[in-house]
């Protein structure tokens, strides 16, 4: 077991409105070495809070986080992250942003030389002195990648990383990130909302349920890939899926309390009204 | 554009509609949009020129007051530049007075400025404090800073540079510290995820993305240190100094020699922020990958 989340709860707190938000209740969860999980689930199920927390961006309320036997406290190079917004500094070039996450480890041109290395292995040695703006959403979130791999973090965080990108550009990462995943036998948490994208990627996939976050079921996937998505197992798999989102979404309104926004006061909503 | 030659803006979208393409490129007009914005610049001048006039020769005829009118006060501003004096001294001896005062007040509250706007920006703690004096300079107006200054410092250089320090300071402290603050999270998580903290976040990461913050700041400064002159040179004692004319103006009446120093206190202020911060400004904005400003 690489890292793992115990019994952990995260709540936000809003002093000055004297607001609470219960972002995860009581969430166990193993990630395991070498293995590909997929944290799926409605928009404020706390996938991303989840992530942040292995991340170590986020320290947890209740319970406990811990990445290879050690208490996480704050983010380490050893868990890389990519991100769900653009996150390339614009004032640097492609190089500039790779080689400055690895700032630590030897002198420029090695650093240079490995983070060309990088930018080689995600096919954009071409634009490494081209400034982030001058690139696609598509190309930034490589560089993105990139950086993150040139730490050679153990465990790799991507948070909806392709989620502003289109169908196609989408699809053509994740094979990408798939290939990098195989041949740097890395362990990846990669939150998505997209079902199939799960369902292409992961070697297991769980499903949170949001209004507290809560993890609602998991499943395995052995399937080789390429996968094809139309074949009879994996829409059966998606269906199952499919049944369990809309069965957590109905479980908002029903017995569980949350919170509601009624004019800009918060209010305890029983489901009934 | 494959190979051919680059073509003007008609001719090319012409071409470009006609061959079914989707982009096109056409010779830049820079010479163009150059000329506009002179165009308009000059009808700007224009205007206020147009109310000035008016103005005076409504006060001439309402009320016998001595208005300068503009053609008087540009042939006295020709006289002036040809060498003659003014209340005792050549313009260009006033405005190497005023500069210089202007020069270290300012460059003071650059240092002072951008310190505390930098501590602010960084500890949160330190910023709910630290701002409410800040916020307080800023609502005083120049004169009533005379006072403060002819008691700390009685009449002088340094009650003058003190009152354009004082007021060139605020704009300079609430856009760094605003400016480092609005640093969008992610940049500050990719820093700490590469497990950098410390001057290289600082320098390689705060600044740069707080640049364009900061040098509104100390345009800001610049403007509100220059304006203040009038009100700092009241202070200082002695007779040289373009805000010292105008003040002096009222006691041997010669306002076209107060219209002069004022037209000349535009002039440099506007050369000052054209030279130093448009320049300036168009340079980080290329570094950040942004679009000029003209």
């Amino acid at each position: 077991m690489l890292a793992s989340l115990q019994n952990v709860s995260k709540v936000f707190l809003d002093p000055r409105h004297g607001r609470g938000l219960v972002a995860l209740n009581d969430v166990t969860l193993d990630v395991e070495e070498g293995e590909f999980l997929c944290l799926i689930g409605p928009s404020g199920c706390g996938k991303s809070t989840t992530l942040n927390l292995l991340a170590g961006f986020e320290s947890p309320t209740l319970g406990k986080v811990h990445f290879k036997g050690g208490l996480v406290t704050k983010p380490s190079p050893k868990r890389g992250v990519v991100f769900q917004e653009f996150s390339l500094y614009p004032w640097m070039s492609v190089l500039e942003n790779v080689s400055f996450s690895i700032q630590g480890i030897g002198d420029r041109e090695e650093r240079e030389a490995k983070a060309m290395e990088y930018l080689r292995l995600v096919g954009l040695a071409d634009f490494s002195h081209a400034r982030p703006n001058d690139l696609s959403g598509g190309m930034k979130q490589r560089v993105a990648i990139a950086r993150t791999l040139a730490m050679d973090p153990d465990l790799l965080l991507m948070d909806e990383p392709f989620g502003s990108l289109d169908e196609q550009t989408r699809r053509k990462l994740d094979n990408e990130v798939l290939g990098l995943w195989k041949r740097e036998g890395k362990t990846v948490v990669f939150v998505t909302h997209c079902i199939d994208e799960a369902l292409i990627l992961g070697t297991r996939v769980v499903l949170m349920s949001a209004s507290p976050g809560r993890i609602n079921k998991e499943w395995r996937i052995d399937a080789p890939w390429p996968r094809d998505l139309a074949s009879p197992k994996m829409m059966s798999l998606k269906e199952q899926m499919i049944r369990h989102l809309q069965v957590c979404q109905c479980a908002n309104n029903a017995p569980n309390v949350r919170f509601v926004e009624i004019d800009g006061l918060t209010e305890k909503d029983d489901g009934k009204g | 554009m494959e190979g051919g030659k680059v073509l003007d803006r008609q001719a090319a979208m012409a071409e470009a509609l006609r061959d079914g393409r989707s982009h096109f490129k056409f010779v830049p007009e820079n010479w163009r949009t150059v000329l506009r914005s002179m165009l308009a610049a000059l009808l700007g001048v224009a205007i206020v020129i147009v109310i000035w006039w008016s103005i005076a020769e409504l006060m001439i005829y309402w009320r016998g007051a001595v208005f300068p009118t503009p053609p008087e006060t540009f042939s006295r501003l020709w006289e002036a530049l040809s060498g003659a004096n003014i209340m005792g001294d050549s313009i260009f001896a006033h405005a190497q007075a005023s500069l210089a005062r202007w020069g270290v007040g300012y460059l003071l509250a650059l240092v002072i400025g951008l310190l505390l706007g930098v501590t602010f920006g960084t500890i949160n703690r330190l910023h709910d404090v630290g701002m409410v004096p800040i916020f307080i300079i800023q609502m005083i107006p120049g004169l009533a800073w005379i006072p403060v200054a002819m008691l700390v410092f009685g009449l002088g250089e340094s009650a003058t540079v003190f009152i354009i320090l004082v007021t060139a300071l605020p704009p300079i402290v609430i856009n760094t510290a605003g400016g480092i603050r609005q640093v969008p999270p992610v940049f500050n998580r990719v820093a700490k995820m590469s497990g950098q903290g410390g001057a290289s976040l600082f320098l390689k990461v705060l600044i740069p993305s707080a640049s364009l913050s900061i040098i509104n700041g100390m345009r800001l400064g610049l403007a509100n240190g220059w304006r203040v002159l009038i009100a700092a040179e009241m202070v200082v004692g002695v007779a040289v100094g373009l805000g010292y004319s105008i003040f002096q103006s009222r006691y041997n009446l010669d306002f076209e020699a107060a219209f002069v120093c004022i037209i000349v206190i535009c002039l440099v202020g506007l050369t000052i922020e054209k030279l130093l911060f448009v320049v300036l400004e168009n340079k980080v904005r290329d570094r950040l990958g942004l679009d000029r400003e003209d």
